[in-house]
């Protein structure tokens, strides 16, 4: 498939259309969808952009490849002057004082920021039907759910409303989104871009990540946002991505492929998920590639390890969200009144069950039991990680177990919707590099490398591309 | 005397107690088994005290200071309100 971004800006130089005319069909575009993807349209924003790169192109000037291309963000960036709700009762009325690190690089390369995307409230759900802004509906069928939480972002590129959007992925929120409405997700290693100016849930594991139709637009805005950056010291210098790194067919061939026997085994997979993935398997041996079955830890393991840590830093980190110096605050007679009366009004419910879990855990008398231990099975995850990285370069993986399920199937019930994230959560707490592409099983498949391994994930990508 | 802290105190959450489906997932951690003490100094994602950068402050822009102003909840006469804070 041709890039995206490249067309766009061919068609930008050539003048085949102008960038208010590209813009404005994206925004109404977005206005008439019923998809329910977008918190804020950033219309007299994008056209004030869009009517300065118009003016560069008549004079004769040069753009760059991002100049004027549009693009989504979920509604947990910060971009100066801009709404930033995080789909939440809590922050609707919140504007954002400075601009995150990764949005500023792609407004210095030129692109114009179209819309604020739905998402589940705060990153806290798979579905983003967890959102003040109601339920966004999949791209390809209404009546299923856009997956989440960084939902409304992977059905804006889907439909093509925005060419790119950026999500954001903790346990899997850009991963499953992008396979639930057949596009390219990619949770970049852990310290590759920038978290400033992003709404941390979870701060050990949370990444900012592109969202694109084709590869070739993941590694543009990948190499755009990606590297060291002074306000985010978990950040390490890192290296483009080359397109001819990416095409490199036959030196992909070569590469060692591993998958997790008890990630198939489970009996909670879908039939049809299994018998695709086996067959991809088939398909990748009988072009020559070497595929190994590898041990895992269960997929419960994860799943707990993942959302106990998760949940004691969502509790920390939105312990700051109380109303005294932002956000709606309620009326009370005291200050602790005024805490619990506006964190109760404006917290939805799975907000609150996750940070009352966060509390719990790093409570007095459990957090040994609990919090503690499960950061030593993290680390023996990731260890063992490590280990295999060592056999093999990639591992594949289903992105979920079941197929895309409908609107409201999973809301009621959180522990179903916890264990849905099996097999995206322990590349999180790895904080290594995946893709979810749309090829292989009707969810897509999940590619994944050691740490700083994008190159080999993106070229594996293309490998499928070709085969499947 | 020793204060117990309820998950209500603790959360500033109303009526807040523990989850069932959440209880189920720490009850794995619970029964999972770790070789090792953990260590507090190795992990993922830990930043180096070598690598931290230079203690200062910086100055944000007159921009910024007003759209933090104007975010704040409460304000009366050109005073931001806040609530008192009682003793018990």
């Amino acid at each position: 498939m041709v890039s995206e971004i490249h067309q766009i800006h061919n068609a930008l130089v050539s003048q085949k259309y102008s960038c208010t005319d590209l813009v404005k069909s994206k925004i109404e575009e977005i206005k008439k969808s019923t998809n329910n993807t977008a918190n804020f349209i950033l219309e007299e924003y994008a056209l004030e952009k869009a009517a300065a790169v118009d003016a560069k192109i008549k004079n004769g000037e040069e753009i760059g490849l991002l100049e004027g291309v549009p693009f989504g963000l979920k509604d947990v960036y910060l971009l100066q002057g801009q709404p930033a709700s995080a789909s939440s009762d809590f922050l609707k009325e919140y504007v954002s004082p400075y601009t995150a690190t990764a949005i500023q690089k792609l407004l210095n390369a030129g692109a114009i920021p179209i819309v604020k995307e739905n998402c589940d409230a705060f990153g806290h759900g798979s579905s983003t039907e967890n959102t003040v802004f109601g339920a966004a509906k999949n791209a390809i069928d209404e009546t299923k759910v856009a997956g989440g939480s960084s939902g409304g972002s992977a059905v804006n590129v889907a439909k093509k409303y925005t060419t790119f959007s950026l999500g954001g992925d903790t346990g899997g929120s850009i991963r499953q989104p992008a396979g639930y409405n057949k596009v390219y997700g990619l949770k970049p290693t852990y310290g590759r871009i920038s978290r400033y100016g992003i709404m941390a849930y979870a701060s050990s594991t949370d990444v900012v990540g592109p969202i694109a139709s084709t590869l070739e637009d993941i590694r543009i805005v990948l190499n755009c946002i990606s590297g060291k950056d002074y306000h985010d010291q978990t950040t390490y210098p890192s290296t483009e991505v080359s397109e001819n790194a990416m095409s490199d067919i036959d030196g992909v061939r070569k590469l060692k492929v591993g998958y997790y026997k008890s990630f198939i085994d489970s009996e909670a997979l879908d039939k049809g998920i299994k018998a695709d993935f086996i067959k991809l398997i088939d398909t990748l041996r009988a072009n020559g590639v070497e595929v190994n079955e590898l041990d895992f830890f269960e997929t419960n393991t994860l799943v707990s390890t993942y959302y106990t840590l998760a949940m004691a830093e969502t509790a920390s980190n939105l312990a700051r969200l109380d109303g005294t110096n932002y956000g709606n605050r309620k009326s009370a007679g005291n200050l602790k009144e005024i805490y619990a009366v506006t964190r109760s009004d404006n917290f939805t419910e799975e907000t609150k069950r996750r940070i009352v879990g966060g509390n719990q855990v790093l409570s007095q008398g459990h957090s040994e039991e609990i919090y503690l231990k499960a950061r030593g099975v993290r680390n023996e995850i990731s260890k063992r990680f490590s280990e295999e990285f060592e056999s093999v370069d990639i591992v594949l993986s289903p992105v979920s177990l079941t197929p895309v399920p409908s609107v409201g199937e999973t809301m009621n019930d959180p522990l179903a919707m916890y264990l849905s994230d099996a097999y995206t959560v322990g590349f999180s707490l790895g904080g290594l590099p995946t893709l979810t592409a749309p090829v292989g099983t009707e969810t897509g498949i999940q590619i994944t490398a050691d740490k700083d391994g994008e190159a080999k994930v993106l070229q594996f990508a293309h490998l499928l591309n070709e085969l499947v | 005397m020793e204060k117990t802290m309820t998950l209500e105190v603790l959360s500033s959450i109303k009526g807040a107690k523990s989850s069932e489906a959440v209880d189920q997932l720490f009850e794995v951690i619970k029964t999972a088994q770790v070789s090792g003490a953990l260590s507090l100094t190795e992990g993922v994602n830990i930043v180096s005290l070598d690598d931290l950068r230079p203690d200062e402050v910086i100055e944000s822009s007159e921009t910024e200071k007003n759209i933090i102003r104007n975010n704040f909840p409460s304000q009366k006469n050109g005073y931001l309100v806040v609530s008192k804070v009682i003793e018990e």
